[in-house]
C-alpha cells in the first residue's frame, strides 16, 4: 500500500494540472487565514480602545451630573461582542449583526436596533474567510482533481490494461485518488491548523472542525468518483459534476433560503421603533397617572414610591422609557423569535448542502452564527435591565446624590447571567 | 459572412439536439423567470408598503397635538429609502442596508432592520436575484454550452477538413463567436423584458438601456474567453478545467478577496468608535438642554449686548431656545463632519475593491449595475445626507418656535409649575413645518457617470480577449 501510494504521489506531482490546483488551494487558505487572523485583531483592538474611551466618556459625562436622574440620562455604556478565538475562520454574521451597541438608560428598543455595521459592500459580497474557502471553493478543487482520473486513462487507451495488470479495480484508483484527496487536504488544512496554533484556539474545536472539513469533502470525493466511473467522455463527466456542485453548492441553498424566508415572516421592524416612540412622546401628553400604572404593573414595590407631583420628575421619566419597551415588547419578543425560527429551519434545511452544513457549523463553532448574535442581543437586554435595576431604588426612595455610589454602576459581561 | 453564419448555424443545431446544453438552458431559463418573478413581487411590494409607511409618518407628525416644541423634536420623524424601479433586477445594497432611519433632535442614528440580518443563513452566497443570477450563473452556462465550439471541430477531425478546404481559421473562428453572439442575445432577453419593466415603472430610458447593454458587454467577454480557450486548448476536459478555474477566480474568489483586502488596507471605523471620538468633542460645545452651560456664556453675552438689556428675561426671544438652535447647530456641524468622513472612508474601500475588477469582470459589472439601477454605496450615502437635511430643516425650524414663539419665564418654570408649562405649548397647525420627503434615484447622467469606468473597463476585457481570439485563430492548426 505504502508503495502504491509513493507512486501515485510520484504521479501526481508530474500532472501539471494537479500541481496548479494543490498550490492554488493553499495560496487560498493561506491568504484566507492571515485576512481572517489580521480582522479578528482588528476587532478586539477596536474593543480594547473603546473600553477605555468609553470610561473616559462615562466618567467626563457623570462629572457634571447633580442627581441621579441626570447620570442615567448622560452616562452610556459600552456594550461589545469579541470575536472568539476561533473567529478568524469563518466570521460569520459579524458584518451583518452589529457586535458594538452604547446603552443607556432610555427605552432600550429605541437603541438595541442601531446598526453599527460595516461597508454595506462588505455585506453584499461576503468576506473569503476559511469557512467559504472550504465550503465553496474547496469541492471545486476537489472536481478538478479528481474527475478524469478513469476517463482520462480510457481516453488514453491505457484503461482496460491499467485493470488487467493491477488485478483488482480498488488497487488503482484508491491510492490514486486517495492521494490527490490527502494532498488537497493537507494544502487546506496545515494554513489552518497554523492559524490556529497563532490565535490559541482550543484544540478540540480545531479537531472537530477539521474533521468537519474532512466528512464533508469526503461526501465531495464520493459523489465525485460515482460520476467519474461513468463510461462518458471527460468533459461530460466534467460538466455534471459542475451541475451537481452548482446545485448543492449555490442553488439548493438559495432556495431553502428564499423559502424559509417567505414561511417564517418576521414582522416588520420600523413597527417596533414606532410603538415604542408612539407610547414614550404620548406620555407628556397623557395624565401621569396613565403612564405609572402600566409601570406599576411590572413593578409593584415602588407603588408607594410612585406618585407624581410636578410636571416633571426624573422617576416618571424613566417609567415612561420602561413602558415604551414594554409596549413594543410583544413586537421585539416576535421579531426574535421568527429570526430564531428562521435559524433552526435554516439548519434543518443545511442538511440537504454539504455547503452550507460547513458553513453554519463553521459559525457555530466560531460563535459568529446567528444564534450568537441573537445572544448578544439579549446580553444587552440583561445589562439593560440591571442598570434599571440599579437605578431604580436611588430615584424612587428619592437617595440624596452620592457620586461614591455609581462606583457600583453594573458592568457589561457577555456571559448571560 | 455567409460563411461565418452558415458555422453558427451548425453549431445552433448542435446545441440544439444536446440534451445536455438543452437541460441547462431550461434549469437556468426558469430559475431567471422565478427568481426575476419574486424580486420583482418582493420590491415592488416593498416600494409600496414604504411610500405609505413615509406618508404615515409624515400624517403622525402632522397630527401631534399641541406641545412644546422641543418635544417635537424629540418625537422625531421617519425617513424611508425607496427602492428604485430598476432593483426589481438589482437591489444591491438594499437588502443590507437598513430601509428606514428614525430623524431626531440631538443624533444621528443609523438605517435600521436590514434584511440580511433577519434572513435565514445558509452561507455562503447572498439571496438570490436576477442580477446575481447574471453574474454567476450565466456565465458559467456559458462555459458548459460554449467550450467545445471548436474543440469539436478538433476531436471528431473535421476541423482538418475545413481548413484544408481553404476555410480560413479567422471565418470559422468568427463564425463560432457569432453562435456564441446568438447565445448571449437569447441570455439576454429577461434582462430586456425587466429593464421595460423598469421603465414602465417610472425609470428613465437611459440607465434602463445601459444597463442591458452593460450585461450584454459582460457575457460577450464571458463568450470570448471560452471562444479563446476552445481555441487554444487541445481538449475538451482541459478547456472546461481550464474555464472553470477562470470562473471560480473571477466570480467567486477575487471579489471576496477584494473585500477583504479593503477592509484590512482601509480602516472606517463604524460609527460608535467615531462617535465616542466626537462625544469629547461635544462636550466641549456644552449641553443644549442646559442654558447655563458656561459654554453659552459669551452667546448670552452677545444677546444681551445686541438688545441692550441686563438679563436674559429681559430678551425679546426666548434664551432656550436660541440656545437649543445654537447648539443644534454646532453639533450637527460636528456629526456631519464625522459621517462625511465615515463615507469618505468607506468610499475609499469601495474604490480599493473596485480596483480588484481590473482581475475580475464580475466586479466590474457588478458596480456597474448597481450604480446604474441606484441600488450602490453611493446611492446610500446619498440617502444618509438627505434625511439628515431633512432632520436639520424640522429641528431648526422647531428650535426657532421655541426661541420666538414662548416666554422665558414659563419655559423656565415649566418643570414645576403646570399652568406655565400649558403656556409653553405650541398650537399643533405649527408642526406643518416638516418637509416631505420621497427618496428618488440619482439623474441618470450622474448614475452613468459612476458606472463609466467599470463599463469601460469591461470593454477593455473584451478588446483584449478578442484580440486574444485573433491570436488564436490565425495559429489554428488541426
Amino acid at each position: 500500500m505504502i508503495a502504491a501510494l509513493s507512486r501515485e504521489g510520484r504521479f501526481m506531482l508530474r500532472d501539471r494540472a494537479a500541481v496548479v490546483w494543490l498550490a492554488l488551494a493553499f495560496a487560498l487558505s493561506v491568504a484566507a487565514i492571515a485576512f481572517g487572523i489580521a480582522e479578528v485583531r482588528e476587532q478586539r483592538a477596536t474593543i480594547a480602545a473603546l473600553v477605555e474611551e468609553d470610561a473616559a466618556d462615562r466618567a467626563n459625562a457623570i462629572a457634571g451630573q447633580s442627581d441621579w436622574g441626570g447620570v442615567a440620562y448622560n452616562a452610556f455604556h459600552l456594550t461589545y461582542a469579541p470575536p472568539s478565538d476561533f473567529a478568524f475562520a469563518a466570521l460569520g454574521q459579524r458584518d451583518a449583526s452589529p457586535w458594538l451597541h452604547r446603552v443607556r438608560m432610555l427605552a432600550l428598543e429605541g437603541q438595541i436596533h442601531e446598526a453599527d455595521t460595516r461597508n454595506a459592500d462588505f455585506g453584499l459580497i461576503g468576506r473569503f474567510d476559511f469557512a467559504f474557502l472550504t465550503a465553496t471553493v474547496a469541492p471545486l478543487l476537489l472536481i478538478l482533481l479528481l474527475y478524469d482520473l478513469r476517463s482520462a486513462e480510457r481516453v488514453a487507451g491505457r484503461h482496460d490494461l491499467l485493470l488487467a495488470t493491477a488485478g483488482a479495480e480498488r488497487a488503482v484508483w484508491l491510492p490514486r485518488s486517495a492521494v490527490r484527496f490527502g494532498a488537497l487536504m493537507l494544502a487546506l488544512l496545515v494554513p489552518f491548523w497554523v492559524g490556529a496554533a497563532l490565535e490559541g484556539a482550543s484544540a478540540f474545536v480545531v479537531a472537530r472542525a477539521s474533521a468537519v472539513v474532512l466528512v464533508m469533502l469526503g461526501v465531495w470525493w464520493l459523489i465525485t468518483d460515482r460520476l467519474g466511473r461513468r463510461n462518458t467522455a471527460p468533459a461530460t463527466i466534467l460538466t455534471t459534476l459542475i451541475g451537481v456542485w452548482l446545485a448543492l453548492a449555490l442553488l439548493l441553498p438559495a432556495l431553502a433560503k428564499a423559502a424559509i424566508d417567505a414561511r417564517y415572516p418576521v414582522p416588520e421592524g420600523g413597527e417596533i421603533l414606532l410603538l415604542q416612540r408612539e407610547s414614550v412622546n404620548s406620555a407628556w401628553d397623557i395624565p401621569k397617572q396613565a403612564t405609572m400604572e402600566p409601570f406599576l404593573a411590572r413593578h409593584p414595590e415602588w407603588a408607594e414610591y410612585a406618585t407624581i407631583e410636578r410636571p416633571f420628575e426624573w422617576k416618571w421619566y424613566y417609567a415612561f422609557q420602561q413602558v415604551g419597551d414594554q409596549a413594543a415588547e410583544p413586537l421585539a419578543r416576535q421579531y426574535r423569535a421568527a429570526r430564531l425560527a428562521r435559524d433552526a429551519a435554516a439548519g434543518k434545511a443545511a442538511l440537504v448542502s454539504p455547503a452550507s452544513l460547513l458553513e453554519r457549523y463553521f459559525q457555530h463553532l466560531a460563535g459568529t452564527d446567528a444564534g450568537a448574535m441573537i445572544a448578544y442581543e439579549d446580553a444587552v437586554r440583561a445589562y439593560h435591565a440591571r442598570l434599571r435595576a440599579f437605578y431604580y431604588p436611588l430615584l424612587f426612595r428619592d437617595e440624596p446624590y452620592d457620586p461614591a455610589l455609581l462606583e457600583d454602576l453594573p458592568r457589561f459581561t457577555l456571559a448571560a447571567d | 459572412m455567409s460563411t461565418a453564419i452558415r458555422i453558427a448555424h451548425e453549431e445552433w443545431r448542435l446545441w440544439l439536439r444536446s440534451r445536455m446544453v438543452v437541460a441547462a438552458a431550461l434549469i437556468v431559463a426558469v430559475l431567471i423567470a422565478a427568481t426575476g418573478a419574486l424580486t420583482m413581487e418582493r420590491l415592488t411590494t416593498q416600494a409600496k408598503q414604504r411610500a405609505t409607511q413615509q406618508e404615515a409618518a409624515e400624517a403622525a407628525f402632522f397630527a401631534q397635538p399641541d406641545r412644546h416644541p422641543h418635544r417635537m423634536v424629540h418625537y422625531g420623524h421617519y425617513a424611508f429609502r425607496l427602492p428604485p424601479p430598476l432593483s426589481v433586477f438589482d437591489p444591491g445594497v438594499d437588502m443590507v442596508t437598513g430601509q428606514s432611519i428614525f430623524l431626531e433632535g440631538h443624533r444621528q442614528n443609523t438605517a435600521m432592520f436590514a434584511d440580511a440580518k433577519a434572513s435565514a443563513n445558509m452561507g455562503g452566497f447572498a439571496a438570490l436575484n436576477p442580477a446575481a443570477l447574471y453574474q454567476l450563473l450565466l456565465p458559467l452556462l456559458l462555459i458548459i454550452i460554449g467550450h467545445g465550439v471548436v474543440l469539436r471541430e478538433r476531436e471528431s477531425g473535421t476541423l482538418g477538413v475545413l481548413l484544408a478546404q481553404g476555410q480560413s481559421a479567422l471565418a470559422l473562428a468568427g463564425g463560432k463567436a457569432l453562435a456564441l453572439l446568438g447565445v448571449v442575445a437569447l441570455f439576454m432577453l429577461p434582462l430586456a423584458l425587466m429593464a421595460a419593466y423598469g421603465v414602465a415603472a417610472g425609470e428613465a430610458a437611459g440607465p434602463a438601456i445601459a444597463l442591458v447593454a452593460g450585461y450584454g458587454l459582460y457575457l460577450m467577454v464571458w463568450a470570448a474567453l471560452v471562444l479563446a480557450v476552445s481555441t487554444l486548448v487541445r481538449s475538451r476536459s482541459a478547456a472546461l478545467g481550464v474555464l472553470t478555474a477562470c470562473w471560480l477566480a473571477m466570480v467567486l474568489v477575487v471579489p471576496r478577496l477584494g473585500i477583504n483586502a479593503a477592509s484590512a488596507l482601509v480602516d472606517a471605523p463604524g460609527k460608535i468608535e467615531s462617535d465616542l471620538v466626537m462625544l469629547s468633542q461635544e462636550r466641549k460645545l456644552g449641553d443644549g438642554h442646559n442654558a447655563s452651560d458656561p459654554a453659552f456664556e459669551q452667546l448670552k453675552q452677545d444677546l444681551l449686548d445686541q438688545y441692550g438689556v441686563e438679563s436674559v428675561e429681559e430678551l425679546p426671544i426666548n434664551f432656550r431656545g436660541v440656545v437649543a438652535s445654537y447648539s443644534e447647530e454646532k453639533l450637527t456641524g460636528l456629526l456631519n463632519e464625522f459621517a462625511e468622513r465615515r463615507m469618505q472612508s468607506e468610499a475609499r474601500q469601495s474604490e480599493v475593491f473596485g480596483r480588484f475588477a481590473l482581475a475580475s469582470p464580475t466586479l466590474a459589472v457588478g458596480a456597474a449595475s448597481r450604480a446604474l439601477a441606484g441600488t450602490d454605496l453611493a446611492t446610500h450615502h446619498r440617502f444618509l445626507r438627505e434625511t439628515e437635511s431633512v432632520r436639520f430643516g424640522f429641528v431648526q425650524a422647531l428650535n426657532e418656535m421655541h426661541a420666538t414663539k414662548l416666554s422665558y419665564i414659563d419655559d423656565a418654570r415649566r418643570s414645576v409649575d403646570p399652568e406655565a408649562e400649558a403656556r409653553t405649548r405650541v398650537n399643533a397647525q405649527a408642526w406643518a413645518v416638516l418637509d416631505r420627503f420621497r427618496f428618488a434615484p440619482d439623474p441618470p447622467a450622474e448614475r452613468f457617470a459612476r458606472a463609466l469606468g467599470p463599463l469601460t473597463l469591461l470593454a477593455g476585457w473584451l478588446a483584449a480577449l478578442a484580440a486574444l481570439v485573433v491570436y488564436a485563430a490565425r495559429r489554428l492548426a488541426p
